[in-house]
């Protein structure tokens, strides 16, 4: 007898057993045909299961040896989280100093202005500049205008160092720009994750491209700041070490 | 050189940028282009007759240790004094500058008596070479 691979040739039999049983009230009958059909469905099932599972496992082991899961998962993340962080600390301790900076010097900036304004009344008031002379405006003035330069001059050193606050914006912005980095990464690594789940073959996916920060070119492009706390290592920040280093190597900076 | 040397600033980020001209400005440096990386601040050195480069590191397009590098290379450009401003703080990528020919090296933050006092130190040694 030839083999009938269509549905009605494998089932047919099975189907009319389970009726024939079920007819005849047979339990025992019915429970044997529908092991058969078990038996069926499984000679069929197995050679499928087997191909979905191996095709996971493949699946996932390329999964972690391109995707860098683990060491996403175990250190850039947290590292990105302690980053992030930073960036938060950074935009508070600018937005602080410029504040005390601002209160610092609006004092300044009123006493200046408002003794100005007390001494040109008075110089109005006086009418004349014998009448003015023969008080003690002129001393008055003097003093203020000594004040004055003196204030001025604070005020400038103030404005220097709010300047030079604005500086935790590039710090802060490397920061920022390298944690994008990553989230770009983990979006293809979840997008990845997205197809294996729906049954794409990942065999077919390209390779993640491991962007230039995990590679060798890294420290010539430059890491960014160091963050405290997280796995950056072997830094120099005190200047005077850096100048002591930069002495150190043959010929000494040029 | 002296306070109206021509002095070329390059960095991605404008904000930096500012600072460091506004702080120039208050050591009475006027003269200040600006390049926003080394792709930039090369041709504008090529042809602009610098007296001195300050450089960050870490930039889109050319990084401040290439255009370092492109410096000391150009015959014309060769002893152009450069300061590298930077948040790149690892010891090797130091170590990487003054092999490449850095003047000097300044870690962000930085205060404005650093900068002065790196900016006055490179002067002078240039005088005396």
């Amino acid at each position: 007898m030839s083999q009938d691979d269509s549905l009605s040739g494998r089932y047919r039999s099975h189907v009319a057993d389970l009726a024939g049983a079920l007819d005849a009230n047979d339990e025992r009958a019915f429970r044997a045909a529908f092991e058969r059909l078990r038996a069926q469905l499984n000679v069929e099932l197995n050679p499928e299961l087997k191909r979905i599972t191996a095709d996971a496992m493949s699946a996932l082991r390329r999964f972690r040896e391109q995707a860098r899961l683990e060491v996403l998962a175990d250190h850039e993340v947290p590292d990105a989280r302690r980053r992030l962080a930073h960036v938060v600390k950074l935009t508070e301790e600018a937005a602080h100093r410029t504040l005390d900076l601002v209160e610092q010097s609006t004092p300044l900036v009123d006493r200046m202005a408002y003794e100005s304004a007390q001494l040109l009344e008075e110089w109005g008031l006086h009418g004349s500049r014998q009448l003015a002379v023969s008080t003690l405006w002129p001393e008055r003035a003097n003093e203020c205008l000594e004040r004055a330069v003196r204030d001025a001059e604070r005020v400038r050193r103030f404005l220097s160092q709010m300047l030079l606050a604005q500086g935790y914006q590039d710090l802060s912005g490397q920061i920022i720009n390298a944690v994008i980095k990553l989230v770009i990464e983990l979006e293809t690594v979840l997008g990845q994750l997205v197809s294996l789940a729906s049954g794409e073959d990942t065999r077919r996916m390209p390779a993640l491209k491991l962007d230039e920060m995990q590679g060798p070119g890294e420290l010539r492009r430059g890491v960014g700041p160091h963050v405290p706390g997280t796995t950056d290592g072997g830094v120099v920040t005190a200047q005077d070490d850096i100048d002591a280093l930069l002495a150190s190597v043959a010929g000494g900076p040029r | 050189m002296s306070n109206n040397m021509k002095i070329l600033v390059v960095d991605d980020f404008s904000t930096m940028r500012r600072i460091v001209k506004g702080l120039l400005n208050e050591l009475g440096y006027s003269d200040i282009t600006e390049a926003d990386d080394g792709n930039t601040a090369l041709p504008l050195l090529k042809n602009g007759a610098f007296d001195f480069l300050i450089t960050d590191w870490n930039m889109p397009g050319m990084p401040g240790l290439d255009l370092l590098k492109a410096v000391r290379a150009d015959a014309k450009l060769g002893k152009l004094p450069v300061l590298m401003l930077t948040a790149e703080a690892k010891r090797e990528q130091i170590i990487e500058a003054a092999q490449a020919g850095v003047s000097g090296y300044v870690i962000k933050p930085f205060t404005a008596a650093t900068l002065k006092e790196k900016i006055d130190k490179i002067i002078a040694s240039k005088a005396a070479a």
